[in-house]
């Protein structure tokens, strides 16, 4: 497939290196070379430099080939008009970034399908989805409902006092049958697990399970569930004033932001909001913003490390369940977890993860990344005669740094172990490791 | 510890001594043809390139394919090493040469396109070896790494990019397509088309079939063997004289650039600054040449002997093919250093000449009028600019780094040749025509002979620069280097 990426900013450069290696045709098109330049010496794309609203520089480009056109410059308007006139050259789809609420509203829509850009991404919003998930359930690091909520992923860190703490999977799999252990992370490596590994104590093990059962998998891992209704946000960035836009009313929010003029704007912007002029890595100011009696702590200023740390703080001054932290830098991702922050946030992942779903097959509807760039979850429908339905799943050669976690029949979750029979017209969750992906297409085609 | 990936880079290696075994057939099948005494050197060549190639990828077949930088300057140096020791197997098998060191010596000058030619009797050579000789330039032109690319989806990754900016020539490397395996199989489609066409106007001149086809390869691939010991002196054709020529010519300009102008806009080529200082650099030389000979000898030369004479020589320096039409050996001391300028200079990066390149010349020289522009003003901003657009500190500094050492490596190897006998001259000559892979026999008394008399010794020091000219210096001694080993 051929993509051209305009602006090779932050998510820009991060989608490419991603579907570079999933061999995908891939073309970045920025004004600068000096950002080009290093990605073009090691990556295996091609770039371009010239201005994405110039037709001159999408022909050489040749966005009019493109089967996905995307525009991710820091600016909206760049972004649309690159799309528009992507799409009047002859390119398939185009995907354009913005930031303004006002356009995502479904109104809209049909406007910009007009002009032809055929889907908006708005990273901060989405970000600000992410965030108001992992309130809800707090004990785990990272859910997702997928296959239309029938079937559930979720990820927690294994303690001391988890039942299933130092067992193996088959083991586990005698005792229980309602979760399927679908990856394990230890350190920083990403374990596609088989029947003989363990689960060991530090281990974030993520489950498929069916939302019934979620709440005995918060009993085998040991986990409370508490409700949020009240949080702390460092910074007033864009994603903070999208989440205070989604938040339930039911959950009190206060804004901790350092600049009095951006503090003035924001509590004009949210009137509903409490906003606090201070710096939020000063312990005087949150304790005296009562912390305490806080239940998450939400970090999403513009610095990764400002957020590590003030998250470190909110946890020993006694935050009552839940940290949150927005990190920017991918390199900072796995430290950070191993901090013990409960959750991360990343923009360019969810932005990749969100744009990465427009453009894999009609079939596989439905991809996200997991904590890193190192694993995915796709669903697929098996298609009649496909290799995967020729027997049970013991039976069957399933490669390695794949496995499959669950399946919608009928409308009803099941979980998958080796007993299980696919059958055409499935709809399975798979959890595999990134360059494995083209092999799920040939065991579902 | 460091971790280098051997088992990817045996992988490589097998994986190219496979492709390298299959190209010995095309000998193999001609010697059957002419049937003549190298069939089975050929036959045994060809199996023994192959059981290694196969095992060495059955062996690895399973490992994984991580490979980073390192791991791909590692890769392009031993195969070139790999691919040219296994490409020594037919001269010995079939006793052209007497001892391993002149068949390394012949395969190396092939595979680097340089062109000299230990070979004593050219002439009476069985056409197999001629034709792997022609061959071996033909695959090492273009790059067999780069064909490999072409023609195998298993290396178009991003260990297939480290590969391929391992292997070309020039100082960036330009891509015609989003994927690696696209632009090497455009630019090996243009190379065999132009070495088709090539062919196709030799054969129509005074030259048979076989001749034209080992010519074609050599002369596209700006190699400079030939299969004739007079060289293309041997046909005393003007109409050769000149398709060859302007083909060798041709073979100088970057093939991304001649890709680009064909099939997308012809006037990228006239806005390229490389090639302008290319074009002029062969009239200018041309010019100074033709009026050399004319006024030196005029009592036996005619002028348009002298013209194509001098086009002729200039341009096969200053692509460093190594072609010549006649002995200038006895030409003088100004001939010999202009010479050797011309092979120093090159032609322009991205094509199959050898040499420092036209590109980097241009940016030393613009360095050099801006560092004395600075002298007087010390304040001013005064970029690089090469095709309109500035040329990066880092690119200026590699372009100076890639000249300290290529002067660097002449002087040694002058000063190691010097030890072994040679005079200044020959030294001289022998330097500067290894590391550029132009194969001119400069300073002797008989061009050729000079290459059979080195001592043993020399041979490896002549090897050494070839295989370093090709792969551009870099490539070959980051190896040597403390920050390739240490973590």
């Amino acid at each position: 497939m051929k993509i051209v990426i305009a602006g090779a900013g932050e998510v820009g450069t991060h989608l490419a290196k991603m579907l570079s290696k999933e061999k995908q045709d891939i073309i970045l098109l920025d004004t600068k070379v000096e950002k080009l330049q290093w990605i073009d010496a090691n990556y295996n794309l091609m770039t371009v430099v010239g201005d994405p609203s110039s037709f001159s520089a999408l022909k050489r480009a040749e966005a009019g080939k493109a089967d996905l056109f995307i525009a991710v410059t820091p600016t909206d308007d760049k972004n649309i008009t690159a799309c528009m006139l992507a799409s009047k050259l002859g390119a398939q789809k185009t995907v354009a970034r913005i930031d303004n609420y006002e356009y995502m509203l479904p109104e809209n829509r049909a406007f910009f399908k007009d002009m032809g850009v055929d889907e908006l991404i708005y990273p901060e919003m989405l970000a600000a989805e992410e965030i108001l998930n992992a309130l809800k359930i707090t004990w785990a690091r990272k859910w997702f409902s997928l296959c239309n909520g029938k079937l559930i992923l979720v990820s927690t860190k294994i303690r001391e006092n988890s039942s299933i703490a130092n067992s193996k999977l088959w083991d586990l799999t005698k005792e229980h049958n309602f979760y399927h252990v679908s990856a394990i992370k230890r350190k920083d490596d990403i374990i596609i697990p088989r029947g003989s590994d363990e689960i060991l104590i530090n281990d974030i093990v993520y489950f498929t399970t069916t939302p019934e059962h979620l709440n005995d998998i918060r009993d085998i891992t040991g986990k409370r569930d508490i409700t949020v209704d009240s949080i702390i946000i460092l910074g007033g960035s864009r994603i903070a004033i999208q989440l205070a836009r989604i938040l339930p009313d039911s959950i009190s929010m206060k804004i901790i932001e350092q600049d009095y003029e951006k503090s003035l704007k924001l509590a004009e912007r949210l009137p509903d909001a409490y906003i606090v002029h201070g710096d939020a890595r000063e312990t005087d100011l949150l304790i005296e913003e009562g912390i305490k009696n806080i239940d998450a702590f939400i970090a999403l200023s513009d610095n990764s490390e400002t957020n590590i740390l003030s998250c470190l703080t909110a946890k020993k001054l006694g935050v009552k369940t839940k940290t949150i932290a927005e990190v920017e830098n991918l390199q900072f991702i796995s430290t950070a977890e191993s901090l013990d922050i409960g959750s991360i946030i990343n923009k360019k992942i969810i932005a990749a993860s969100k744009i990465y779903q427009l453009l894999i097959d009609t079939d596989i509807s439905d991809a996200r990344c997991l904590a890193t760039t190192d694993a995915e979850v796709v669903e697929v429908i098996a298609k009649e005669d496909a290799k995967i339905t020729k027997g049970k799943i013991k039976e069957l050669d399933i490669p390695k740094g794949l496995t499959l976690g669950g399946l919608v029949r009928d409308g009803v979750g099941q979980i998958i172990n080796g007993d299980t029979q696919i059958k055409a017209n499935d709809r399975v969750l798979i959890v595999c490791v990134n360059d494995i992906l083209h092999k799920v297409e040939k065991l579902f085609g | 510890m460091l971790s280098i990936n051997f088992k990817a880079i045996a992988k490589i290696i097998g994986v190219l001594l496979c492709i390298e075994a299959i190209f010995m057939l095309f000998p193999l099948f001609t010697s059957i043809y002419y049937r003549e005494t190298d069939i089975f050197p050929f036959l045994f060549s060809c199996l023994i390139t192959a059981a290694i190639g196969v095992s060495l990828f059955l062996s690895t077949y399973k490992s994984n394919d991580r490979s980073g930088k390192r791991e791909g300057f590692m890769a392009v140096t031993l195969s070139w090493i790999s691919i040219s020791l296994m490409g020594a197997l037919p001269f010995i098998f079939n006793g052209d040469v007497d001892n391993f060191t002149d068949a390394f010596f012949e395969s190396m000058s092939g595979f680097s396109t340089t062109g000299m030619s230990i070979l004593k009797d050219i002439d009476g050579s069985c056409h197999g070896i001629l034709l792997w000789r022609s061959l071996s330039q033909w695959l090492g032109g273009m790059g067999i790494i780069l064909f490999s690319l072409a023609i195998l989806p298993t290396l178009n990754s991003g260990s297939g990019l480290n590969l391929f900016s391992a292997e070309m020539t020039g100082v960036t490397h330009e891509k015609l397509g989003p994927r690696i395996s696209e632009t090497a199989k455009k630019l090996w489609g243009l190379y065999l088309f132009f070495t088709i066409l090539l062919f196709i106007l030799l054969v129509v001149g005074p030259m048979d079939t076989f001749d034209a086809i080992c010519t074609a390869m050599t002369t596209y691939s700006a190699g400079g063997f030939s299969t004739k010991q007079a060289s293309i002196a041997y046909w005393n054709s003007a109409y050769i004289d000149y398709i060859i020529t302007f083909f060798m010519l041709l073979s100088g300009i970057n093939f991304a650039l001649i890709y680009r102008s064909v099939f997308r806009n012809p006037k990228y080529l006239f806005q390229n600054e490389e090639l302008k200082y290319y074009i002029y650099s062969a009239i200018i030389g041309t010019i100074i040449i033709a009026l050399y000979l004319t006024f030196s000898y005029s009592e036996t030369v005619n002028y348009e002997w002298s013209f194509r004479t001098a086009l002729f020589t200039v341009v096969s320096g200053l692509t460093t093919t190594g072609y010549s039409i006649v002995d200038f050996c006895d030409w003088g001391a100004f001939f010999f250093f202009f010479i050797c300028l011309c092979m120093l200079c090159g032609a322009c990066a991205g094509s199959t000449s050898g040499g420092a390149k036209m590109i980097r010349t241009i940016i030393l020289m613009k360095n050099t009028s801006a560092e004395f522009f600075r002298q007087i003003h010390p304040n001013a901003i005064r970029p690089i600019r090469v095709n309109n657009s500035t040329v990066s500190h880092e690119i200026v500094s590699k372009a100076l780094a890639f000249f300290v050492f290529y002067v660097l490596i002449i002087l040694i190897s002058c000063i190691a040749l010097s030890i072994l006998g040679l005079n200044i001259e020959e030294s001289i000559g022998l330097a500067i025509s290894s590391i550029s892979n132009c194969g001119f026999g400069v300073g002797g008394e008989n061009p050729d002979a000079i290459f059979t008399t080195l001592p043993q010794i020399g041979k490896w020091i002549v090897l050494f620069n070839m295989l370093v000219g090709r792969l551009e210096i870099f490539t070959v001694i980051i190896l040597f280097s403390p920050y390739f080993w240490k973590k």
